[in-house]
């Protein structure tokens, strides 16, 4: 609207005043400046950025703020977290991690946002189900969509995953992936979806976007790095790059630097993020362990 | 002091998305129960005797304004009342032949003789006889009336003006649901069943919400063409997890199923029964509009899945005490696995047998069976309370089946790595980082039998596996080591 209003740009102050309209959700893109409004005079930049649009209005080069609650899901990554508009996963949204091969780290990434929607499920009384499945009918289900490997229960349990509520659908083909995925994302049980979409169009992903727009859903999708390139409607892309092989130093640094994440943020709602973050996963991995084996 | 309401449901109407009942006369009739426990069922047209629950529903005006006003398997019906059920039903015929007109009361005397279903095969003698209403007819006198056109007429007359009274064989609401549709024309192709079968259907939701049911087992069986040398029937169960009244859903897993289904013979009847009801309550409606669509349950998303993908194919986790890594979760199929609730017990029956130890003559560790038990009691930490990672923990941590030192990925089969100088290679020199945690089980049959010491490794790409040697005979003079294995990614 404002844009319409001002438009008479003047180039060299397009970044002087920024902001665009954050309730067209799917609009994100790479660039931090969406729809650049500028003004003639001074005076009336000065009163645009006087006026206070509230959270309506998002300024492109500061992070958006999903401020409504329950509208994101902390990663449990602190580092990641303010890097994040809202502080965390955003809940109702497609969020795109790529990863290369070589560097799949998609449970460390992952995994205490999984638990924590998990544990933040409450049980739903319906009074038409009994029995088991009435414990079976709280949304702590976690769905995965054509895993490259076979879950390893006992490690997941460890991490505090409740295992018996992982439902893994071994999809196959591309259309099998995103009916399964689009099925999962409907049913009120299901906490969060992981679905591995190797080869998906941007049209169908916009598709599972709205999905979990529509039932408010987690769901991270992960595809291979070469993605990157194309355009895609998540609101959220990340990309775990692999770690750099260190020097030869003494085996608990090195299972640290092996245990760290990197993440790039590729597209977020605010301005781009160039440089990639080095999360250490603050939890009780095998590393704990290794650690005390190598002391 | 009988009185009879005659319902007619006006079959031309059907809503609009909703499946047309195979028979709605029949399902009108079950509906009615509700009012009467006497309702009987003529041709087109359904009886019901009210005198005895008038007052249960606070007079006739007031049950007829319900059997009107509520929610009926058919939208649009036609009534009419009276004192004995033929007159109810010329009421009805009189009014739907005129159906502009505002329903009158016709005496009995003054209604049409076509309308009384005993006279029908005499219409063209009483036409010639200029007889054309009941009144008519009944001035006659009886003897020759008898002698005339039978006896049968006469007590018809008799029963219509109530000196004989009305007997009917009630309707009953069945006990199984079991309806067979002939289908009107023959049927090649499975799926194109579903059309008939969703006729079905409609008639089975009717049932089951006047008896308070859900479906947990239904068949859906077809005869076939019997000119053919092949099976005369076919033949599709359906099961549900649990009980259900959606047939929306149960026609998404008939088309799923009969997507599958190939027809030796073209079909010329469908017949649908129930096998398994449950009692089902009813769930109240919240007051408040949901701003999020209310999704499907779980069950129904598992059977959907599991119909369209294979049963094989969507699965759930069952944990199994064994320590090799491939026996210590089995991957069932969802609809079929039992749930997950009877896994904490068996899995605390694990406790304080745990067998991994690290071997010590490989390597000293300061407190071997420290390492499972510590990181059996850090799976219990919640995630972000640091200040618990150091602590001791008591040993008998409830969760011992979690094991903290494996990776989160597993190999399907274990991957045979190369060894070059000694070193196991797998895209590249890999460096061992922990281990090894030595593994043997399965020397008590039943399996195989595993003697593995498990390694941590790095690879060139910074990924963390898990890769174990293979221990073949165990001579502690010379133990001779087998190959290098790949057998999970720590993702």
């Amino acid at each position: 609207l404002y844009s319409i209003l001002m438009c008479n740009g003047v180039l060299n102050e397009i970044n002087a005043m920024s902001f665009s309209a954050s309730f067209s959700a799917n609009f994100a893109v790479n660039a931090p400046v969406l729809r650049a409004v500028s003004a003639d005079s001074p005076a009336v930049s000065r009163t645009a950025h006087a006026l206070d649009f509230g959270q309506d209005v998002w300024r492109a080069d500061s992070l958006a703020a999903n401020t409504q609650v329950g509208s994101v899901l902390a990663t449990g990554h602190a580092l990641l977290d303010a890097q994040l508009p809202g502080g965390g996963w955003p809940m109702g949204a497609l969020c795109e991690i790529l990863q290369t091969h070589s560097a799949q780290s998609e449970w460390r990434l992952l995994l205490p946002a999984l638990v924590a929607a998990q544990q933040s499920a409450k049980p739903m009384a319906l009074p038409g189900q009994r029995g088991l499945a009435t414990a079976n009918a709280s949304a702590a289900t976690v769905v995965l969509i054509g895993p490259p490997h076979v879950p390893f229960g006992p490690a997941l349990a460890a991490q505090g995953l409740a295992v018996q509520r992982l439902v893994w659908v071994k999809a196959q083909t591309p259309a099998e992936r995103l009916w399964a995925t689009e099925q999962a994302l409907r049913c009120e049980a299901v906490a969060a979806v992981l679905a591995w979409l190797p080869q998906a169009q941007s049209a169908s992903l916009r598709r599972l976007h709205m999905a979990a727009q529509e039932h408010n859903k987690l769901l991270f999708v992960m595809r291979p790095a070469q993605a990157q390139r194309e355009s895609s409607p998540a609101p959220l892309r990340l990309i775990l790059l692999g770690a750099q092989a260190g020097g030869q130093a003494d085996a608990p640094t090195e299972v640290q630097a092996a245990d760290a994440l990197h993440v790039q943020v590729l597209k977020r709602r605010g301005s781009p993020l160039t440089q990639s973050l080095v999360v250490q996963p603050q939890r009780h991995t095998h590393h704990g362990a290794l650690d005390r084996v190598a002391a | 002091m009988a009185h009879w309401i005659a319902l007619q449901p006006e079959l031309a109407d059907t809503q609009a998305g909703s499946a047309e009942l195979t028979d709605p006369v029949q399902a009108v009739g079950w509906w009615a129960l509700r009012y009467t426990p006497k309702v009987a069922r003529c041709n087109q047209v359904l009886l019901l005797e009210v005198a005895a629950s008038t007052r249960l529903w606070g007079g006739l005006p007031a049950l007829l304004q319900h059997v009107l006003a509520s929610n009926k398997p058919v939208a649009l019906m036609n009534y009419s009342q009276a004192a004995t059920s033929l007159i109810a039903t010329a009421r009805l015929l009189v009014a739907s032949a005129t159906p502009h007109q505002v329903a009158l009361e016709v005496p009995a005397d003054a209604l049409p003789v076509h309308t009384l279903a005993a006279a029908q095969p005499h219409l063209d003698t009483f036409a010639r006889l200029g007889l054309r209403t009941w009144g008519q007819l009944r001035a006659l006198p009886r003897a020759g009336l008898s002698r005339r056109f039978g006896a049968g007429l006469l007590n018809a007359l008799d029963q219509a003006y109530g000196a004989v009274p009305d007997i009917y064989p009630w309707l009953t609401l069945p006990e199984v649901f079991d309806v067979a549709l002939e289908l009107p024309s023959h049927v090649d192709s499975a799926p194109a069943l579903l059309f008939a079968a969703r006729r079905l259907l409609a008639q089975l939701k009717v049932w089951l919400q006047l008896r308070h049911l859900g479906v947990l087992g239904l068949e859906l069986i077809w005869q076939m063409d019997e000119r053919r040398h092949t099976a005369h029937q076919g033949a599709l169960p359906l099961r549900t997890a649990q009980p259900t009244e959606d047939t929306a859903h149960l026609q998404r897993l008939l088309s799923e199923h009969l997507a599958h289904v190939s027809l030796p013979a073209p079909v010329h009847t469908l017949r649908l029964r129930t096998l398994e009801t449950q009692a089902m309550g009813n769930q109240s409606a919240s007051l408040v509009l949901d701003t999020h669509r209310a999704g499907d349950g779980l069950s129904q998303m598992l059977e959907r899945l599991s119909a369209r993908l294979g049963a094989d194919r969507v699965l759930q986790l069952q944990p199994r005490m064994d320590h090799r890594p491939e026996q210590m979760q089995a991957w069932l199929s969802a609809t079929q696995s039992v749930a997950g609730n009877a896994m904490n017990t068996r899995a605390r029956s694990l406790g304080g047998r745990v067998l991994c130890s690290v071997s010590p003559a490989l390597r000293p560790l300061p407190a071997g069976s420290s390492l499972t038990c510590a990181e059996h009691s850090a799976a219990q930490t919640p995630v972000g309370q640091k200040s618990l990672k150091n602590k001791r923990l008591p040993m008998d941590a409830p969760t011992p089946w979690a094991q903290g030192t494996a990776p989160t990925w597993l190999l399907a089969e274990p991957l045979r790595l190369a060894v070059v100088q000694q070193h196991p290679h797998y895209q590249g020199p890999l460096t061992l980082l922990a281990g090894p945690q030595r593994l043997e089980a399965g020397w008590w049959g039943g399996g195989d039998l595993a003697l593995r010491d498990y390694f941590v490794a790095r690879g060139s790409l910074a990924v963390l596996l898990w890769i174990y040697r293979e221990r073949l005979a165990i001579t502690a003079a010379a133990p001779s080591v087998g190959h290098w294995y790949l057998h999970g990614f720590f993702a």
